[in-house]
């Protein structure tokens, strides 16, 4: 036995400079923090927010700059699950932001929780649409102040459709499934749309159906009065015809949205389901494309989009700095605050002094916003959304695969929405 | 044993299966050199002319020196911290067998199958309460939890020595406390490289804690600048993938660094029979 | 005989037992428990007790004032359809990646224990799998295994063989597959490291008197160096058995659970009705039911791979 002589002094060697490297790195930290110091007197605002720093940057220096007493505490998590747990642990152990994002997935627990001020009749509120502020309220009062919208429809490739001979998108659904076999004859595949979350293809059939029946169709299915299957087996069945007929794939089960539209970019199929966030994306990645949008075409040739509120900005209930958050979401909606964000994102803004500026392409896309032919379940479900999201997507892969029928779609929903 | 021969057979065989195992990398990092048009039409395609506006577009955008000195200091302080209690906790274990320390043992188990997500609410009021939510400290108190990690790998390799090395210090009158820091450090050197590369790995990536536990923007870590581009509709790729690049250069030469103390033949000369 | 003088002994005994070197020593050597200990009852005991109780009641996740509702939340889980569809492939999953990556890894960490050009960097490059966050390989492998004709490998089939796009991530089985293929690739270089690291552990003296004793290369593994790795074998299994029940991000980011429920895991069921649905208590019901299950399955393998460690030493 020579333990003695083991290689001691390497390891030390290891440990001491690890540690040397520790203190070295935790010195230039501190250095770096009191350089950084917080300004004498400022309150601090903290903002948690899921539009990255480089969209929101802008506009807190420019609010910053109104309001110098005021210095905003920016924070970042990524939508949607991660943003949704991080606020849900701080919010329950009392460490939640003063001013926070409300969308669909934590709407009725932010409400129920107390976790949200009420916004009514606040001054900043006035130049809402009046369509964002009821997707962000419960029982007539306002938690959220929301200033863009979506609408999502059918991409298409002009050329391609030319090259087949197509110089009318069709608004009627036979006359859409006709020109999907048509290009697909010409040896072009006709239309994609990944199903590994809601297809917005579905939502806009079954928006066009609920609009159809008179539009509170969901109120009524969460009620009681009725079944999903009245709202959803006509729209899945026109759906499904895609598939039946062979002229979508089964593989758009396995399909991630960004391979779609890769797909889009590369001119290998004719019409995807898009929304204005593709077009910022395949600007780049195809510059030369000549794109057009359409809604989704319907069983009676009106057509129709997927589409919601964007999330909104809400005040916690517990803020010690209700003047300041006040302050930023006044600015936040205001003409120069919207102006830079739309500059920022693109964003179709809604409020009521603001033309937002947008590509061309998504005319069609505002125009539906104004006609107020967009849906989306998941925010017009009243609750349970996540839970019953999860379980349509499951039942719809199935369906598309052959494994289920449309009305089996429904009634695991019924069964979802049963089990609360 | 002397020297192996180095085979050229061998060396053939093992790079061509690294390089299929490597693929997926050449795939990230190829394609932070193209515009988006190019990567989006021949993601496989080495670049066509030498593209660096990604990089340059991300260190103007990201307080990148900020994020990494908070990432170094969190991360080597977990590091030293896990590998030292976890080592001590194997030490003692493998040298006293009472009923007590089996309690022990079978209880270090069962932490290890907790899910993480099924306690995330009543760690962080825990935190809250020490006052350590939204520091780095309180990172690293979290990644003591690492510590039964390395402890379980340690202990597995404590075992595999043999048992008289440690009998015979004492019997040569060392305390337990010049036998661990004399004896059992050294004679584990690789695994602890092994684990200490293997959780550096983790706490340099880790995003699901930070994520939750750190909100002040001057307490960011690397990752979380990472999951910045992901938008509220679209995740900006180009600036993901690039950020995540500039993320593993210094774990990727950390790991060779390291790799190559995982020394040949140990224990040779040194213990004989 | 005084009662005192019947008890002094004793007394004198236990202050000699409790002052003798040998206690001293086992006592100081006790204290190097005391930090893990400290780490298990703060960050494990503790929040654990926090979620038994959550279990038993209404909590949401967002507020505190909770109702007690008994054993509804139990009850609720044994009766949730997707549950049992998670139990399939969680199963499936631990059971395939425990077998698949050991048998790889251990022939692996041998070669790469050998000595041959560019070793350093082969070693770096089957450990990487275990670096980059899950979000960016959901991407790359969404690429590679695309199902359509422009996927990478179905364009290599093309190229090669002709052969027709392969579903891989659009079919239920293939699908399964494909989560448990990557989930290999991201696993097996570094459990190759570990084992390397307990190969150091096996003297070299062992092959030499083997190889003198005429034994082929095959012989000697199996007669030394695989004996010699059995408390390696019984710690990487374990570790990839525990990962692999509460595995989540991977099949997550790959199909989402998808096609149907083909990928879907016992933890994104906990985490969906936890975070998403705001269903804390009963997320909290299913993890102690989990934790019991899968403490039940480690403490099977670890009798079992304990027996087998004492039958080749």
């Amino acid at each position: 036995m020579s333990l003695r002589r083991m290689s001691l002094p390497r390891t030390k060697s290891l440990l001491t400079s690890s540690v040397a490297v520790l203190a070295a790195a935790a010195l230039t930290l501190t250095g770096c923090g009191s350089g950084s110091g917080d300004g004498g007197g400022k309150t601090k605002l903290s903002f948690f927010s899921w539009e990255d720093e480089a969209t929101m940057k802008p506009l807190i220096e420019a609010f910053e700059k109104k309001n110098p007493s005021i210095d905003v505490e920016f924070s970042h998590a990524p939508p949607v699950a991660e943003y949704i747990a991080a606020l849900q642990t701080r919010l329950v152990s009392g460490t939640g932001a003063d001013v926070f994002v409300i969308a669909a997935e934590n709407k009725t627990n932010l409400v129920q929780g107390g976790f949200v001020k009420d916004l009514t009749g606040k001054p900043f509120m006035a130049n809402m649409s009046k369509f964002n502020t009821e997707t962000w309220s419960v029982d007539g009062k306002a938690y959220g102040m929301s200033i863009s919208s979506w609408s999502a429809g059918i991409l298409y490739n002009k050329d391609l459709l030319t090259k087949a001979g197509v110089t009318e998108f069709p608004a009627k659904w036979d006359d859409f499934m006709a020109l999907c076999q048509k290009l697909k004859s010409a040896g072009i595949t006709p239309y994609m749309e990944s199903v590994t979350g809601m297809p917005l293809t579905v939502a806009a059939l079954v928006g066009h159906e609920n609009a159809r029946q008179g539009g509170d169709v969901d109120a009524q299915i969460f009620a009681g009065q009725k079944k999903f299957g009245d709202l959803w087996n006509g729209p899945l069945t026109t759906y499904n015809q895609l598939f039946t007929s062979g002229v979508m794939s089964k593989d758009v089960v396995g399909l991630k949205g960004e391979q779609v539209v890769d797909e889009f970019a590369n001119g290998r199929v004719a019409m995807i389901a898009a929304g204005p966030w593709d077009v910022t994306t395949l600007r780049e990645k195809a510059p030369k494309m000549n794109m057009v949008f359409a809604g989704v075409p319907t069983p009676d040739g009106k057509p129709f989009w997927g589409g919601a509120a964007s999330p909104g900005w809400a005040i916690n209930a517990k803020t010690e700095h209700e003047k300041e958050a006040e302050a930023f979401l006044t600015f936040l909606g205001s003409k120069e605050g919207v102006t830079l964000f739309n500059q920022k994102t693109a964003a179709m803004t809604t409020t009521s002094d603001v033309t937002p500026v947008i590509d061309k392409v998504l005319e069609p896309n505002l125009q539906a916003l104004k006609d107020g032919n967009f849906y989306l379940p998941q925010v017009a479900w009243p609750r349970v959304q996540d839970a019953l999201n999860t379980e349509a997507v499951a039942q719809l892969q199935l369906m598309v695969q052959g494994q289920a029928k449309p009305a089996d779609v429904a009634a695991a929903l019924d069964n979802r929405l049963a089990q609360g | 044993m002397r020297k192996q021969r180095s085979s050229p057979l061998l060396s053939l065989l093992m790079i061509l299966a690294a390089a299929v195992v490597g693929v997926p990398f050449y795939y990230i990092v190829v394609n932070t050199f193209k515009t988006q048009a190019e990567t989006s039409s021949s993601p496989l395609a080495p670049p066509t002319s030498l593209y660096l506006d990604n990089y340059i577009r991300v260190f103007e955008n990201t307080p990148i020196l900020q994020s990494f000195l908070n990432t170094l200091y969190v991360t080597v302080a977990s590091i030293v911290i896990m590998l030292v209690i976890g080592s001590m906790a194997a030490y003692a274990m493998l040298l006293r067998h009472t009923l007590v320390n089996r309690v022990i043992a079978v209880l270090l188990v069962i932490a290890f199958l907790v899910p993480g997500q099924a306690t995330l609410i009543p760690v962080y009021r825990i935190l809250v309460e020490l006052e350590l939510v939204d520091t780095l400290e309180g990172l690293v108190f979290l990644y003591a939890a690492g510590s039964i990690f390395c402890y379980f790998l340690i202990q597995g390799y404590l075992r595999s020595l043999p048992i008289s090395i440690f009998e015979a210090a004492r019997i040569d009158g060392a305390g337990p406390w010049q036998i661990y820091w004399r004896i059992v450090l050294p004679l584990i050197r690789p695994i602890l490289i092994t684990v200490g590369v293997f959780q550096t790995m983790w706490i340099w990536n880790d995003f699901i804690t930070p994520n939750v536990f750190i909100s002040s923007p001057d307490k960011q870590t690397l990752v979380l600048q990472v999951y910045k581009a992901v938008g509220q509709y679209s995740v900006d790729w180009p600036a993901f993938m690039t950020l995540s690049v500039i993320v593993l250069i210094p774990v990727v030469i950390f790991f060779v660094a390291m790799q190559r103390h995982i020394v040949n033949g140990l224990l040779q000369g040194s213990v004989k029979g | 005989m005084t009662a005192l003088g019947r008890r002094a002994p004793a007394l004198t005994g236990a202050l000699s037992w409790l002052t003798s070197p040998k206690t001293l020593e086992g006592l100081r050597l006790q204290a190097f428990l005391v930090p893990i200990g400290i780490v298990f009852a703060v960050l494990f005991a503790i929040p654990l007790a926090q979620s038994l109780y959550f279990s038993v009641t209404d909590f949401n996740g967002y507020s505190l004032d909770v109702n007690f509702v008994g054993l509804e939340n139990y009850r609720k889980i044994f009766t949730d359809p997707s549950m049992l569809a998670g139990l399939g492939f969680t199963l499936l999953y631990a059971i395939g990646t425990t077998v698949i990556v050991t048998v790889l890894a251990i022939p692996l960490a041998v070669l790469l224990n050998k000595r041959f050009f560019g070793r350093n960097v082969v070693r770096a490059v089957f450990f990487f799998p275990a670096i980059p966050s899950i979000a960016i390989l959901g991407l790359v492998w969404g690429f590679i295994l695309s199902p359509l004709g422009s996927g990478a490998i179905n364009w290599l089939l093309d190229a090669v063989g002709g052969f027709g796009p392969v579903p891989w991530l659009s079919d239920g089985t293939l699908a399964q597959l494909s989560v448990i293929v990557v989930a290999v690739w991201s696993s097996t270089g570094w459990h190759a490291i570990l084992y390397l690291a307990y190969l150091q552990s096996i003297p070299g003296d062992y092959y030499e008197a083997a190889r003198v004793d005429g034994a082929s290369p095959r012989q000697s593994f199996f007669r030394i160096t695989l004996p010699l790795l059995a408390p390696a074998i019984t710690v990487s299994s374990l570790l990839l058995m525990t990962g692999g029940l509460k595995v989540y991000d991977l099949p997550y980011t790959l199909t989402k659970g998808g096609p149907g429920y083909a990928t879907f895991t016992i933890t994104q069921s906990i985490i969906q009705s936890g975070i998403a649905q705001a269903k804390f208590g009963q997320a909290s019901a299913l993890a102690v039911v989990f934790m019991l299950v899968v403490g039940a399955i480690v403490a099977v393998q670890l009798v079992l791979s304990r027996r087998l460690e004492d039958r080749v030493s």
